[in-house]
């Protein structure tokens, strides 16, 4: 594995993207790991548009959201948090470390803590990648209990 | 429809990785509405399979295909033919109807089933999705308030409940519901409660599947040979 | 130009550059200590040594500062510079031994330690006169003369020099004394590399440290400063009262620096007429200010905050970045008190006025700091906890409950700070009276400031000829909130009085419905239009891509090498043109793009620079007018996402840059042209209800000029208003629901149809159908809906309410009962009954204000008259409080009851029997009542909300009232485009809060309306129907209800509906739906050129 990891996040546009321009104005260092792809809602995240961020070679994908409550398309994030939820499990089927997949809430306030959460899953993925067993830090999302085809239920 | 879910991953990995070139066949009737097999489930497997042959170090190709229905000749067009040819193996997504249809138009390729059929059922809500008709050759749903007592009571009882319903659910699993209870409920809101008093007789099975594969036949819509179209 | 070799690259360099400007070009790094990119450059500390080994005379020269000649050829690490960096940083260890910095570049040049050789230099002999200065700590000093210059050559006034020979010689001002001529600009502390400078030194009158208001006074800014970091624009401003330049006319070092040139010092305030026609007041509110309660500290005691000031601790861009610290020690306190009512509800500070929020804000407070720190102990102490609005009731029982947080009902009387520690103890009357009075410690102490009056309110009110209240606010007319005295003024939001996040937004929207009734006949007369030349179809030709790298000033290029940057993207397939300008956004960039756009025939252009947040729409305009469609447009962030985050790491930097164009470009090549479509709006709006809500917003938009469909289900306009006779203030109800009654039979758009309900809707906003039922059967067609569909009061199932003419409920005695005669008579009134109980666990909001009135009305007219109101907490929000006081002046007797132990009343001969607890007395209580009177809750029409709910997806609450898009900020928008709601059907209120939210619903509709088409399409989702299973997923999983099935049995996406979520897209299992502009092979293609080294072929345009 590489040195540098890379790590595409997928943004939406209302918070966690707004969260990553404000962590700029604020000149909140982080690692230069991290590619963000914008996106209008977390919604729009499938599982395979996160499996193929692996197949193309990503080392780390984080999915950045509102906070429960606050999505902009209502419940867009909570449809996200669960399909996560099932890419993690679908990764895992395939023999990558699932915690190398994280979903985050993001407020569009929050620029300092879109520094930090780069930060600390860059931090993740490079244990991941050096062999060592990251365990899921305290600031990722909850995971529901999945059943089979959680993902799709409303 | 028919309901499917995909088989295990390990399983599927298996197979594909015995070859040197797998396609991945999705169908994009049934088992696309069910989430088991359509063109998502087919990329989703791709993606996968992808990762999985990198993380275990081997080297196999895999190219992906859906067409409308994989039980219908005509839908296995040029373009799949083509890229058939071109694999050394397929995992269809289809039903296990699918699975044989290609498997009997390409008798030389090696067909693997991507999914376990399971039932014929309905979509109750998204996501979940429950078994409601046995295909047993004679319906006799109408006599029960529009509840199949054949594929919804685990013993396929026809005169009331056996001894191990309770609080309405069956004994077999605690989240399903008795049959019999919602049968005996709906009829009594119906004000039909009285028809459960007669006797219903053993059922004619030799419909269902005691008598081998069963074929229907329409002669009036068969096509002459003269007429057929080259499939 | 130059071309030189440095480290064995080749770089070219505009003439006039130095070999550091040079390296930078290649992303190699010099160290640097007395070089600051705005002051002219002297060469003086030699950290930057590199060696000429050819092309000129070769030996060791200072980068910074030696020109790049043509030719040479330059090593920036080679032994010889190496022994030399570590020569220098050995000396000034020596002679600066605390300085970090030096320390940093020791350890990197693995310098081994090396004895001093001299004793370090102290900065204090103990001797020193009163007025001598001391500006720089000689223990930090390397004697750079960094400072020196800025001040000679950037500011001007040349306050400090070098003084002292040898081993004395330092950083002094002239005969080390303060200094007349230092300006106190602070320059030179800010470009000192080690920070040995105190520019408080310098000066008589040192630089002052100007609190920081966003921040409420917690910490400090510069005079020219962005005031807070989602300011928009994201520019700096200039604090003319603080600014040096402004006060001295020295300094002047932000416009000599600046290299946009953007600073202008002579911009001045301008005086402009405009021609109005109508005119809002919206100056909000003050915070009361704290001091004034001397009791509790502030000001005093460092750990005593304001909310608002709490408020910025626990924001993530505020003082402390969200780490919860108290100001004194910057410790995390554990134990949190907040003092409500600090400034309302209080005769001492003249303020008897409730402030209406303060109550759930402390609740939000202490939810929000045990959500940062679980194991805080939050306390608030409080009057009357009044969480009335909705939702509120349930976020309090959520913050009890779930969050631990305690309540105690009592008012604190004083504070007093710890000896050691700051830590503060409230005194306190606890309680049922068993414990008396106690002391409690606390960490920090928050007071929960009232809402005042703007201390500008007075003078604008004065010129806009509005009256104000005697507390200052903007006083509104009787029904009419938005409506001040003066025709054509109007009022929102906390100009008019303490109000909550809806109520200001419902009050703006029915402001501006008013101003629409005002001009209605003038609409539309003073809008532009931009004219664009016709777009150039581009369907069938190759993608031909511009790239336009921007510097943004130094912004970028300060980190990202642009230039670099730049070359590299013109190797990429399908990118025929790029350039690197210094700010894109210029206007002169702006032309040029067009004239590029042209002379090239680029078919996409892609900008890299800043966030597509706030300049994607500029670069999109310039777009159009050049005749291609802003869709074929792509932004790359290198500066939010890039220069800016990571600073040090130019090289890291760069190679990401080159990544996200990369990826741009991938996307870029597949992007078409999106076309927007007009759809026609039908100007008409169904307004289901007749009640007052109903009438007001259909006479709202009658009035503009809109039909309106007014349905009523009952044979009778007026609802539940024609049991209502006055209002709290005396005004008379009846006589405004006449009023309103007759002008909308009067006004000729409105139809109305009694008897009638509906029976079904179809279509979309701007374009619906409804069918009626009922007595009309009617089919219309109108572009809204607004739902007014009223709640009812609670029928009481016990206190013997309905076996006993004696009990009553507050409406029945309202309507039938206030006459009566009650000389010596006994009426005992019982709060919350149907309201914050299991059944139906929300506020009523209006209970306490009825029940206060009615009590007033029978005390002013019957003083001999007993008046009992047993109660849990009285909620008489923003100015009903007076009417509270007074009726407690008036002699009406309030029994606080606890929440758990609800009075019994019982038969007593031809009287009532009214046993209560009384929690102030901790005992039971029997009141001999003549009559009982129960304040009964307001219930929502469970059945026909749920049935509309149905019909029309427009979402209901858990208690079953009609749910709003978004709690505080869209209070009368459902999801669901076109239908709004307002009065009793969205959540109990006061009939004037009623009024305003239905003047709100129709201005919020007069939006719609008003227009002749809506835009539909853009970034909307795309049903294949080829690939369709028409499987239904995209239609469950769509709460817009955009998807549907067609006449064909395929899916397909009502684009006026879609909100572009892309949400379909993600869900559905034939992969048949694309979210234009951001489609799964658009997305691929970005990730993927991005994580690969190349555009990959694979994702290229078909």
């Amino acid at each position: 594995m590489k040195n540098e990891p890379t790590i595409i996040a997928f943004c939406c546009h209302y918070c966690a993207f707004t969260a990553a321009d404000l962590a700029g104005t604020m000149r909140k260092q982080y690692p230069t790991n991290i590619r963000i792809v914008r996106i209008p809602c977390t919604g729009k995240v499938s599982e395979n548009m996160v499996l193929q961020a692996f197949v193309e070679g990503a080392d780390g994908v984080m999915v950045a959201g509102c906070e429960i409550g606050s999505c902009h398309f209502i419940q867009g994030n909570v449809r996200a948090v669960k399909r996560v939820a099932h890419a993690k499990k679908l990764l895992e089927e395939t023999g990558v470390n699932p915690d190398r997949l994280e979903f985050y809430h993001v407020a569009a306030s929050q620029g300092p803590l879109f520094a930090t959460t780069s930060a600390e899953f860059t931090e993740r993925i490079k244990q991941l990648n050096a062999g060592g067993k990251a365990s899921a830090d305290t600031t990722s999302a909850e995971t529901p209990q999945e059943t089979v085809h959680d993902s799709s239920r409303t | 429809m028919i309901v499917a879910e995909r088989k295990l991953f390990d399983d599927l990995y298996a197979k594909a990785s015995k070859h040197k070139k797998v396609l991945l066949l999705g169908c994009g009737t049934c088992v696309t509405v069910c989430m088991a097999g359509g063109e998502k489930e087919v990329d989703i497997l791709d993606s996968q399979l992808k990762l999985a042959s990198r993380e275990r170090g081997d080297d196999f190709e895999v190219t992906t295909h859906t067409i409308v229905r994989q039980c219908d000749d005509e839908f296995f067009d040029e373009e799949t033919s083509r890229k058939i040819a071109a694999a050394d193996a397929v995992i269809t997504l289809a039903c296990g109807v699918g699975v044989q249809f290609c498997s009997e138009k390409y008798p030389e390729k090696r067909v693997y089933a991507g999914v376990n059929t399971v039932f014929y059922g309905a979509t109750v809500e998204q996501g979940l999705w429950e078994e409601r008709c046995a295909g047993c050759g004679e319906c006799i749903v109408d006599q029960f308030a529009g509840i199949c007592p054949v594929a919804r009571c685990a013993k396929s009882l026809m005169n009331g409940p056996c001894g191990g319903s309770s609080n309405g659910k069956c004994e077999v699993d605690k989240e399903t519901d008795c049959a019999w209870a919602l049968i005996v409920k709906r009829m009594k809101e119906l004000g039909t409660l009285e028809e459960l008093s007669e006797i219903t007789l053993p059922k004619d099975w030799s419909t269902s599947r005691d008598g081998g594969p069963r074929r229907i036949v329409h002669e009036s819509l068969r096509l002459d040979e003269g007429t057929k179209k080259e499939g | 130009m130059p071309v030189l070799t440095i480290d064995g690259q080749t770089v070219e360099v505009e003439k006039g550059k130095t070999l550091l400007d040079a390296a930078k070009e290649l992303n190699i790094e010099i160290p640097t200590l007395c070089h600051h990119w705005a002051v002219p450059e002297a060469g003086a500390c030699r950290i930057c040594v590199v060696e000429i080994k050819a092309g000129g005379r070769p030996g060791l020269v200072p980068a910074c500062s030696y020109p790049a000649e043509d030719g040479l050829v330059i090593e920036t690490y080679s032994d010889r510079v190496v022994q030399s960096r570590r020569m220098t940083l050995a000396l000034m260890i020596n002679r600066a031994p605390r300085a970090g910095v030096i320390m940093e570049l020791a350890e990197q040049y693995q310098l081994p330690s090396i004895p001093l050789k001299s004793p370090p230099h102290s900065t204090s002999d103990g001797h020193t006169p009163e007025d001598t200065a001391e500006p720089c700590d000689t223990d930090l000093c390397i004697m750079c003369g960094l400072c020196v210059r800025v001040c000679r050559e950037v500011i001007g006034p040349e306050a400090t020099c070098f003084s002292g020979r040898g081993i004395e010689r330092e950083i002094a001002t002239p005969y080390k004394q303060l200094s007349d001529v230092c300006i106190g600009c602070g320059a030179c502390a800010f470009v000192c590399p080690t920070g040995a400078i105190d520019p408080a030194q310098f000066s008589p009158n040192p630089l002052a440290s100007i609190p920081h208001e966003f921040n409420a006074q917690l910490g400090d800014r510069r005079p020219i400063h962005i005031p807070y970091a989602q300011a928009v624009p994201l520019v700096p401003v200039i604090d003319t009262e603080n600014c040096i330049h402004f006060q001295t006319d020295g300094c002047g070092a932000c416009s000599k620096i600046c290299p946009a040139n953007a600073i202008d010092y002579e911009i001045k305030d301008r005086e402009q007429d405009l021609n109005v026609g109508a005119i809002v007041l919206t100056g909000g509110f003050d915070a009361f200010d704290a001091a004034r309660k001397s009791e509790y500290g502030f000001g005093r005691y460092p750990n005593v905050l304001t909310a608002m000031q709490f408020e910025r601790i626990l924001s993530a861009s505020g003082p402390t970045e969200g780490h919860l610290a108290r100001p004194s020690d910057h410790k995390k306190p554990n134990r949190i008190a907040w003092i409500q009512c600090v400034g309302s509800r209080d005769a001492a500070c003249g303020n008897t006025y409730c402030s209406s929020v303060c109550c759930m804000y402390a609740t939000k407070e202490a939810i929000v700091a045990k959500e940062h720190e679980a194991d805080v102990e939050a306390t608030i102490f409080y009057i009357d906890l009044r969480a009335f609005g909705k939702g509120f009731e349930s976020f309090y029982n959520r913050a009890k409950e779930e969050h631990s947080v305690r309540y105690v009902r009592s008012q604190v009387s004083s504070i007093k700070e710890t000896p050691a520690g700051n830590n503060l103890i409230l005194r306190y009357v606890a309680e049922g009276n068993s414990k008396g009075l106690v002391e409690e410690e606390f960490d920090m102490v928050v007071l929960s400031v009232g809402l005042e009056a703007q201390a500008t309110t007075a003078e604008m009110a004065a010129i806009a000829g509005v009256n104000c209240n005697q507390f200052g606010f903007a006083e509104s007319q009787p029904f009419l909130q938005p409506l001040s005295n003066r025709e054509g003024v109007f009022l929102s939001g906390a100009v008019s009085g303490p109000k909550d996040i809806p109520e200001t937004v419902m009050q703006s929207s029915a402001a501006a419905a008013k101003v629409g009734e005002l001009l209605a006949p003038v609409r539309g007369t003073e809008v532009k239009v931009s004219e664009y030349p016709p777009e150039r179809d581009v369907t069938g030709e190759e993608p031909r891509i511009g790239v336009f790298v921007c510097h943004c000033g130094i912004n970028i290029s300060s980190v990202v090498n642009v230039t670099e940057v730049s070359e590299y993207i013109r190797s990429l397939p399908n990118v025929v043109y790029t350039e690197h300008t210094i700010f894109t956004c210029s206007q002169d960039t702006q032309e040029r793009m067009k004239e590029v756009i042209k002379e090239h025939n680029l078919n996409r252009v892609i900008v890299a620079s800043c966030t597509p947040r706030t300049h994607e729409p500029l670069f999109q305009e310039t777009m159009r007018q050049a005749g291609l469609n802003k869709c074929l447009f792509e932004m790359a962030d290198i500066r939010e996402q890039c220069s800016w985050v990571h600073k040090d790491n130019p090289v890291a930097a760069t190679a990401k840059a080159k990544d996200l164009v990369r990826g741009s470009v991938g996307k870029s090549r597949l992007l078409e042209p999106i076309q927007f479509r007009k759809v026609g709006v039908t100007k008409a709006a169904l307004v289901v209800g007749g009640g007052i809500s109903g009438m007001t917003a259909a006479l709202a938009l009658g009035k503009q000029g809109f039909k309106v469909c007014l349905v009523e289900k009952t044979g009778e306009l007026g609802g539940n208003l024609r049991t209502l006779k006055t209002s709290m203030e005396g005004y008379d109800w009846q006589e405004f629901l006449k009023e309103t009654i007759e002008q909308v039979k009067a006004q000729p758009e409105i139809d109305i149809v009694l008897n009638s309900e509906i029976d079904e809707v179809t279509g979309f906003v701007g374009n619906f159908t409804t069918k009626l039922k009922g007595e009309s059967t009617a089919e219309f067609k109108h572009g809204v809906i607004l739902l007014a569909t009223g709640a009812d009061e609670y029928q009481p199932q016990a206190f013997e309410y309905g076996q006993s003419d004696r009990v009553v409920t507050q409406r029945e005695l309202a309507a039938e009962r206030i006459d009566d005669n009650y000389d010596g008579k006994t009426v005992v009134m019982i709060q919350c009954v149907g309201s914050r109980d299991k059944e139906h666990p929300y506020c009523s909001r209006v209970c306490c204000g009825t029940a206060v009135k009615n009590a007033l009305d029978i005390k002013t007219r019957h003083p001999s008259a007993n008046v009992y109101i047993l109660y849990r907490e009285i909620r008489t929000y923003e100015f009903k409080e007076l009417y509270y006081r007074k009726a407690r002046e008036l002699g009406v007797k309030f029994i606080h009851f606890p929440d758990e132990a609800y009075p019994n009343v019982s038969g007593n001969g031809s009287g009532m029997l009214v046993t209560v607890r009384d929690t102030v007395l901790d005992r039971d209580i029997d009141l001999k009542a003549d009559l009982v009177v129960l304040s009964a809750g307001i219930i929502p029409n469970t059945v026909s909300n749920r049935r509309l709910s149905e019909m029309m997806k427009a979402a209901l609450n858990e208690d079953n009232f009609f749910m709003e898009a978004h709690v505080k900020l869209r209070p009368v928008d459902f999801a669901n485009e076109g239908i709004f709601v307002c009065g009793l059907a969205h959540s109990p209120k006061y009939t004037e809060e009623n009024v305003t939210q239905a003047l709100a619903a129709a201005g919020r509709a007069a939006v719609i309306l008003s227009k002749e088409a809506l835009e539909v399409g853009g970034v909307v989702s795309h049903v294949d129907p080829d690939k369709c299973a028409t499987c239904l997923t995209c239609v469950r999983e769509c709460i817009y209800e955009a998807p549907f099935v067609n006449a064909d049995g395929k899916a397909e996406i009502e684009e006026a509906k879609c909100q572009g979520c892309g949400n379909c897209a993600a869900a559905c299992p034939a992969e048949a739906i694309q979210l234009r502009t951001f489609t799964d092979r658009q997305e691929r293609a970005l990730f993927m050129s991005m994580l690969r080294e190349e555009v990959p072929a694979g994702v290229g345009p078909e």
